[in-house]
């Protein structure tokens, strides 16, 4: 276990002592990002420009959805996105082999391998506009909420997590779809809003089926702390709940994709 | 099918279950027992003399480790592994990419079909064949890296695919094709990663990292990223990336494809070297003939996924090509001679000529030519090995479902 | 002419057999399409609940529900992405080849663009049904606005290649410059009628919109198409100010086109 840390530790210390080889990629990068976060505020403006309440999220509500979406866009991209493109890349390539000869368990190692360290900054931007949304509702930040703020925003990132390794998985399968990662940014498409605008069976299908609703809304909702708008109190026991279940079905899933890899039969 | 997991019990699904799988598992020692007494019938050159605790127990992969790690066990055991993977296949053109859409055509290929070889602890065998021939393959699943269709093997007395961690510690597999370093870091955080993963000791890392740095020559090349980093100078670190660990058995696979030959030269050098000092044992495959003349003393040769030939090199050429090639450089034109009653005639080109004999008429063939004509010059070879080679794969094989056509050297056994 | 045409329809017969091979991916890539314009009905329709009149920019639920069902179809036929992989092409020196032959390369990324659309008009339709199964837009068009939007259609799908093809040719200069897809991306995003209908814009961005030629390209022929264009002669001036557009811009590229090259073949070749 502590060697597992370690060599996560190792190989982030890696990527960070290297990306200064890529200065200007890295600045050009920085500016697309915050012209992201720009376009997102535009919205936000552009929405209430029109109106007072999206089914009682208020634009402050909206800040804090806008921060927790760059929280987590920005967490995604800084580890989960890197990791899952070289585990496509490396099985069209055939390079998935010499994951399988270290003696490492494969699914730790191709999940920490790369680590895009400035994406950071999409973390620290989104946090601050949570923040200030969430001043800007009830005056200050409080700390309890804070707390299982960013416990749900683990759970969230774990979920994600899962989702992508499920994604990677079925590259095994389907060899020649190349952008298998389109799947996860469209239904993430649709979590930049709160899920009380949809229709309750589109609802229920995004918390239940596909749980959208635990990546974006709920963790916003839990640093809001407002019970009207829509986000139930129990949300962080069920977080848990499906954080653990998916991790285990994606461990699960990624060793039968191994063993159809290998040809070992299933 | 392991006769002992509670999956082969369960799935005895008639009434008297305990009965059923009771004679499944009588079953499963009878097989292996016929496939023990089968095997004393077919031996290669290099199998070890007949060892009756060895050849008459079974070799059922359920039994758990038997293997007593005594000096005349061979490190690796390959017994009837066969591997055959299902590949879609599809013409060109518009209307079949269209009707592909609806109904997908599948082929089965044998890339592995009953192969059967030992290797000793320290040997250096080289495995040779055409494209698609099953090398690769055949590497993979001794490697861990696919689980065969069939049969079983033990290297270092670990099933392979299980991929055990101890197993996994003491090998090596380089494929000379694709590298296994991150391509926009220097070679040394490679490596330094690679240590991590492996777990090697920091001393044990820095001698063997200066170690292998000072025999591969890699002294300026460490800090550059590979992506700068010419084939040569990347083959070099690749190989050194492999060898970090100390592995006891190592698969490299095409290592100098594409290499300069003064680089495949120096590669070859530092293998043998390496073989030689650490004792590894070496499973090698490539194109080039030179690496194979240069570094086995065994070569297996595969086709189609079967073996061929299994033996010292020397022997390959004595078995299948018993012939000299004797080179003439004349003094005058032929005039009529009449070369071709002495032997083939490969070439006549103006004053040279190539004339090609069997073994036993060479030396009489050479008095009568030195006698009938002014020679100016005269050499004696053997065949190119390559030619040798190409023979194998003519040769017409026998039908599949006989065991495999193995050209074995053991004198007195059945050439096929 | 008979030649470009010719060489048009052989790269069009490849692409489609290229398209089919990958259907997988070119579903995958034409599903944005759908799910961006159905969330922004969602959020729309339900700022509409919250808003003073209950109408977003004089749009109701089922206005609001044309609307968006009008610009997933605008949308996906107007697409195009050479912006984004110009540079990925220079870089890479996948451009050599193509400019060793006598066509213009832009003649093989009309046809991947047109085989593109071709080959997904089987997926899309299907889900364009779907959404407004689900959604009941109010489709209240004349048949004269159903024609001259289809024209208007066509005439924004080629202002939008030749416009983002000629933005993309700054990759010649600044090779790294990748961002350049995503900031016209996004200028036709806020600017052209897709986040939001027009109207619905605050001033400072209408302002924009108005001098820029996104509007023309989707949120015109979405206007036109789902009848929120009352006046033909309105209609009329809109297709001229497109065909306006569309002849400076095809100036503007020949003359960019051939400085382009220049400066390839004098860099890098």
């Amino acid at each position: 276990m502590r060697r597992a840390i370690r060599l996560m530790l190792l190989f982030a210390r890696v990527s960070v002592q290297n990306f200064a080889a890529y200065r200007f990629d890295f600045v050009m990068r920085l500016i697309v990002s915050a012209m992201h976060l720009v376009g997102e505020l535009v919205a936000v403006w552009t929405i209430f420009h029109n109106t007072k309440t999206l089914n009682g999220w208020q634009w402050q509500h909206m800040l804090v959805l806008v921060g927790v979406f760059r929280i987590i866009a920005g967490g995604i991209r800084m580890s989960i996105v890197p990791n899952m493109r070289r585990v496509l890349d490396d099985i069209h390539q055939g390079t998935l082999d010499f994951v399988l000869l270290r003696p490492v368990n494969s699914q730790w190692l191709v999940s920490i391998r790369e680590f895009v360290i400035w994406r950071v900054s999409d973390v620290v931007l989104g946090a601050a506009v949570a923040m200030y949304g969430c001043v800007k509702l009830v005056g200050h930040v409080p700390l309890i909420q804070t707390l299982i703020f960013v416990a749900m925003l683990v759970a969230g990132f774990v979920i994600v997590y899962s989702v992508w390794l499920m994604l990677a998985t079925l590259c095994f399968w389907f060899v020649r779809i190349q952008n298998i990662e389109m799947i996860f940014w469209n239904v993430f498409e649709a979590g930049r809003y709160p899920i009380v605008i949809y229709r309750p069976w589109v609802q229920w299908v995004l918390t239940f089926v596909l749980p959208l609703a635990f990546i974006t809304t709920f963790p916003a909702g839990a640093l809001i702390g407002d019970p009207h708008i829509g986000v139930p109190g129990t949300a962080p026991v069920y977080a848990l709940l499906i954080a653990t279940g998916s991790l285990l079905l994606s461990s699960w899933f990624w060793r039968f994709g191994l063993r159809h890899y290998s040809g070992a039969s299933a | 099918m392991d006769p002992w997991s509670p999956v082969s019990f369960l799935r005895c699904r008639k009434a008297g279950r305990g009965l059923q799988w009771a004679r499944f598992v009588l079953l499963s020692f009878e097989r292996s027992l016929l496939r023990g007494r089968l095997q004393l019938s077919r031996r290669s050159a290099y199998d070890v003399p007949f060892d009756p605790v060895r050849d008459l127990s079974w070799r059922d992969d359920s039994a758990g480790a038997t293997a007593k790690v005594t000096l005349s066990m061979p490190q690796i055991e390959i017994d009837d592994l066969s591997k055959t993977f299902s590949v879609a296949e599809r013409e060109g053109g518009l209307r079949a990419a269209v009707r592909s859409v609806f109904r997908r055509r599948l082929r089965k290929v044998r890339a592995v079909d009953r192969v059967n070889f030992n290797v000793d602890t320290g040997e250096i065998v080289g495995f040779l064949g055409p494209n698609g021939a099953g090398k690769t393959t055949t590497l993979k699943m001794l490697a861990g890296l696919l689980h065969p269709t069939s049969g079983t093997a033990r290297v270092m007395g670990h099933v392979p695919w299980r991929r055990e961690s101890d197993y996994l510690r003491k090998i090596s597999m380089l494929m000379g094709q694709r590298s296994q370093m991150q391509w926009d870091l220097p070679a040394l955080d490679s490596f330094l990663v690679h240590g991590a993963v492996y777990d090697i000791g920091k001393e044990d890392y820095k001698r063997t990292l200066d170690e292998l740095v000072e025999l591969l020559d890699l002294g300026g090349v460490l800090k550059k990223q590979v992506r700068t980093l010419s084939l040569g100078e990347r083959m070099k670190c690749e190989i050194c990336v492999s060898l970090l660990h100390r592995p006891a058995v190592l698969f490299l696979d095409e290592p100098t494809i594409g290499v300069d030959i003064t680089m495949q030269a120096r590669i070859r050098q530092f293998i043998a070297d390496y073989n030689r000092k650490h004792g590894a044992t070496i499973i090698l495959t490539s194109h080039y003939m030179a690496d194979v003349t240069a570094l086995c003393e065994r070569i297996i040769i595969i086709d189609h996924g079967h073996i061929l030939f299994d033996g010292p090199l020397g022997s390959l050429s004595e078995r299948l090509a018993p012939f000299k090639v004797i080179k003439i450089d004349l003094d005058r034109e032929l005039d009529g001679y009449d070369l071709a009653s002495m032997g083939e005639v490969l070439s006549i080109n103006h004053r040279k000529v190539e004339l090609r004999v069997p073994k036993n008429q060479a030396a009489a063939v050479t008095s009568r030519l030195l006698t009938d004509l002014p020679v100016l010059d005269l050499t004696i070879e053997d065949p190119p090995i390559e030619d040798v080679i190409s023979t194998v794969f003519k040769q017409p094989r026998a039908s599949s479902d006989t065991s495999d056509d193995c050209i074995s050297d053991d004198p007195g056994g059945t050439l096929k | 002419m008979r030649r470009v045409i010719r060489a048009l329809l052989a790269y069009l017969r490849a692409h489609i057999g290229v398209m089919l091979h990958y259907r997988g991916e070119i579903l995958l890539w034409s599903l944005w399409g759908i799910i961006n314009p159905a969330v922004l009905y969602a959020m729309w329709s339900s700022a509409a609940a919250g808003s003073a009149g209950g109408t977003i920019a004089g749009l109701d639920v089922r206005g609001i529900a044309a609307y968006y069902f009008g610009i997933m179809i605008v949308g996906h036929l107007t697409a195009s992405w050479d912006v984004h992989q110009m540079g990925y092409h220079v870089r890479s020196g996948n451009l050599s080849p193509q400019l060793l032959r006598p066509l213009l390369p832009m003649w093989k990324a009309v046809s991947e663009n047109l085989a593109y659309k071709v080959t997904t008009l089987v997926f899309v339709v299907p889900m364009w049904g779907l959404f407004a199964w689900l959604v009941q837009p109010r489709f209240d068009m004349a048949a004269w606005q159903l024609c001259l939007g289809l024209v208007a259609l066509v005439l924004a799908a080629v202002l939008n290649f030749i416009l983002s093809y000629t933005v993309s040719l700054v990759a010649f200069w600044a090779t790294k410059l990748d961002a350049m897809g995503e900031i016209y991306f996004g200028l036709g995003m806020f600017l052209g009628g897709r986040l939001a209908p027009l109207e619905a814009l605050p001033p400072p961005l209408l302002m924009a919109a108005k001098v820029l030629p996104f509007r023309w390209i989707f949120s015109f022929p979405t206007e036109l198409l789902m009848g929120k264009t009352p006046e033909l002669a309105e209609a009329l001036a809109g297709i001229t100010i497109q065909l306006v557009w569309f002849g400076s811009v095809v100036v503007v590229f020949r003359f960019f086109w051939a400085a382009a090259v220049k400066h390839y073949t004098a860099v890098s070749g």
